[in-house]
């Protein structure tokens, strides 16, 4: 039985095999990954930058259907792939529609066409480059009302944020994919690539190699 | 219920707030089961301990979530605490559902602004709120509840905003004991 004061069914198993100061440090790791908007500095806390305990804070977040994805010496969580799957299977989505729709024309500008121009490195989904609200609300068949709501819901969940403006540019908003695209796992990440080629260019050779290999028995 | 099943549970209430289930059936490890007053179902919410709360940023000299128009939000879900506490001698969930001309009475005596620019503060701060689980309320719905969410906060939390919640003005505009 669960209650607001008493020990954590879920987590005691494992903080029970530690030192109190290495409960402490393991579950202010927990806070600091699971609620902090950004990647946490491995730096910062000692049960990021000590293997034995990041292993327990690791053990911790399994529990809640999470995992540690490290960016560069920074540390954050996200969903276990298995977990995510599972949410994905049962047809199970917490954005409406027009919001993925919204977030995906992000992606595609801020992201996709730089990587595919080789100015935009590696396979993260953040970026430096701006989307222009223009690219949003004139070359898509969004209402545009539903494009600003929409774009409103993303930015308060950490999916899109606004871009700096350069001074005195006069431009209008611009905006960027938020950091919360930074809690992707590498399958997640390999596969919102994978999505976004098979919708973008279904019969290219790069989509025909990537139904094969998910046609294969056993492939993700 | 095994432990994957109790990570798919941690996992829907993660990406989509308290989660509402059916009468019966088991409670995940580490939740806390609410069931609505009509017994019509039930609420599914996370307990984290405080050691690992969001709270702890704070302390850590992290930064936290920037909410959109934080000052509204708070203002928003005052309004409602003070309209939907029935009893603030007994336990804050799950409350009484408010009429909305009630809430809005409550929040403009709070902000003191226009009729006009308070209405729309509100009616955002509302959606806001009930997105995320601290209300219960449909899109023009004619009354409002507090949320599941509510329930997670702790005798000594709970002990501050009796506090406060006795100095806040109703929908009158009088501060209980200090009649206008």
């Amino acid at each position: 039985m669960t209650t607001l004061t008493g020990m954590n069914p879920i987590f005691e198993p494992v903080l029970a095999e530690l030192s109190e100061r290495h409960r402490d440090e393991v579950m202010s790791a927990f806070a600091a990954v699971e609620h902090s908007p950004e990647p946490v500095p491995e730096a910062q806390l000692l049960a990021l930058r000590d293997a034995t305990l990041r292993r327990s804070l690791d053990d911790l977040l399994h529990r809640v259907g999470r995992t540690l994805v490290p960016i560069g010496t920074s540390w954050t969580s996200g969903y276990r792939d298995e977990v995510a799957a599972e949410l994905a299977r049962a047809g199970w989505h917490s954005l409406p529609a027009i919001d993925r729709a919204v977030l995906v024309l992000v992606l595609i500008h801020s992201v996709a066409i730089p990587r595919s121009r080789g100015t935009l490195q590696g396979d993260t989904w953040t970026s430096g480059q701006p989307t222009m609200a223009s690219e949003l609300l004139e070359a898509s068949r969004l209402q545009p009302t539903d494009v600003r709501i929409a774009l409103g819901h993303l930015r308060a969940a950490g999916l899109v944020q606004l871009a700096p403006q350069r001074a005195g540019s006069g431009q209008s908003a611009a905006y960027l994919p938020g950091p919360q695209l930074h809690r992707l796992s590498v399958a997640a990440r390999r596969r919102l690539q994978e999505e976004l080629i098979l919708a973008a260019a279904p019969s290219s050779p790069v989509a025909a190699a990537i139904r094969a290999r998910r046609d294969r028995p056993g492939a993700a | 219920m095994n432990q994957a099943e109790t990570a798919l549970w941690w996992a829907r209430a993660r990406a989509a707030g308290p989660q509402r289930i059916p009468p019966g059936g088991p409670t995940p490890a580490g939740m806390l089961r609410l069931p609505e007053p009509d017994g019509s179902g039930a609420w599914l919410l996370p307990v984290l301990p405080d050691s690992a709360s969001a709270a702890v940023l704070d302390e850590l000299g992290l930064p936290g979530h920037v909410l959109e128009h934080p000052n509204d939000t708070a203002r928003v879900l005052a309004a409602c605490v003070r309209c939907c506490w029935a009893d603030p001698a007994g336990p804050l969930w799950p409350g009484v559902a408010a009429p909305w001309e009630q809430v809005a009475a409550a929040f403009m005596a709070i902000v003191g602004r226009e009729e006009a620019v308070s209405h729309r503060a509100l009616l955002a701060g509302v959606r806001r709120l009930a997105r995320s689980g601290w209300l219960l309320w449909d899109e023009g719905a004619p009354a409002i509840r507090l949320g599941p969410r509510v329930a997670a906060w702790n005798a000594a939390q709970l002990s501050t905003l009796r506090e406060m919640c006795r100095s806040m003005p109703s929908a009158g505009g009088e501060v209980p004991g200090h009649p206008a």
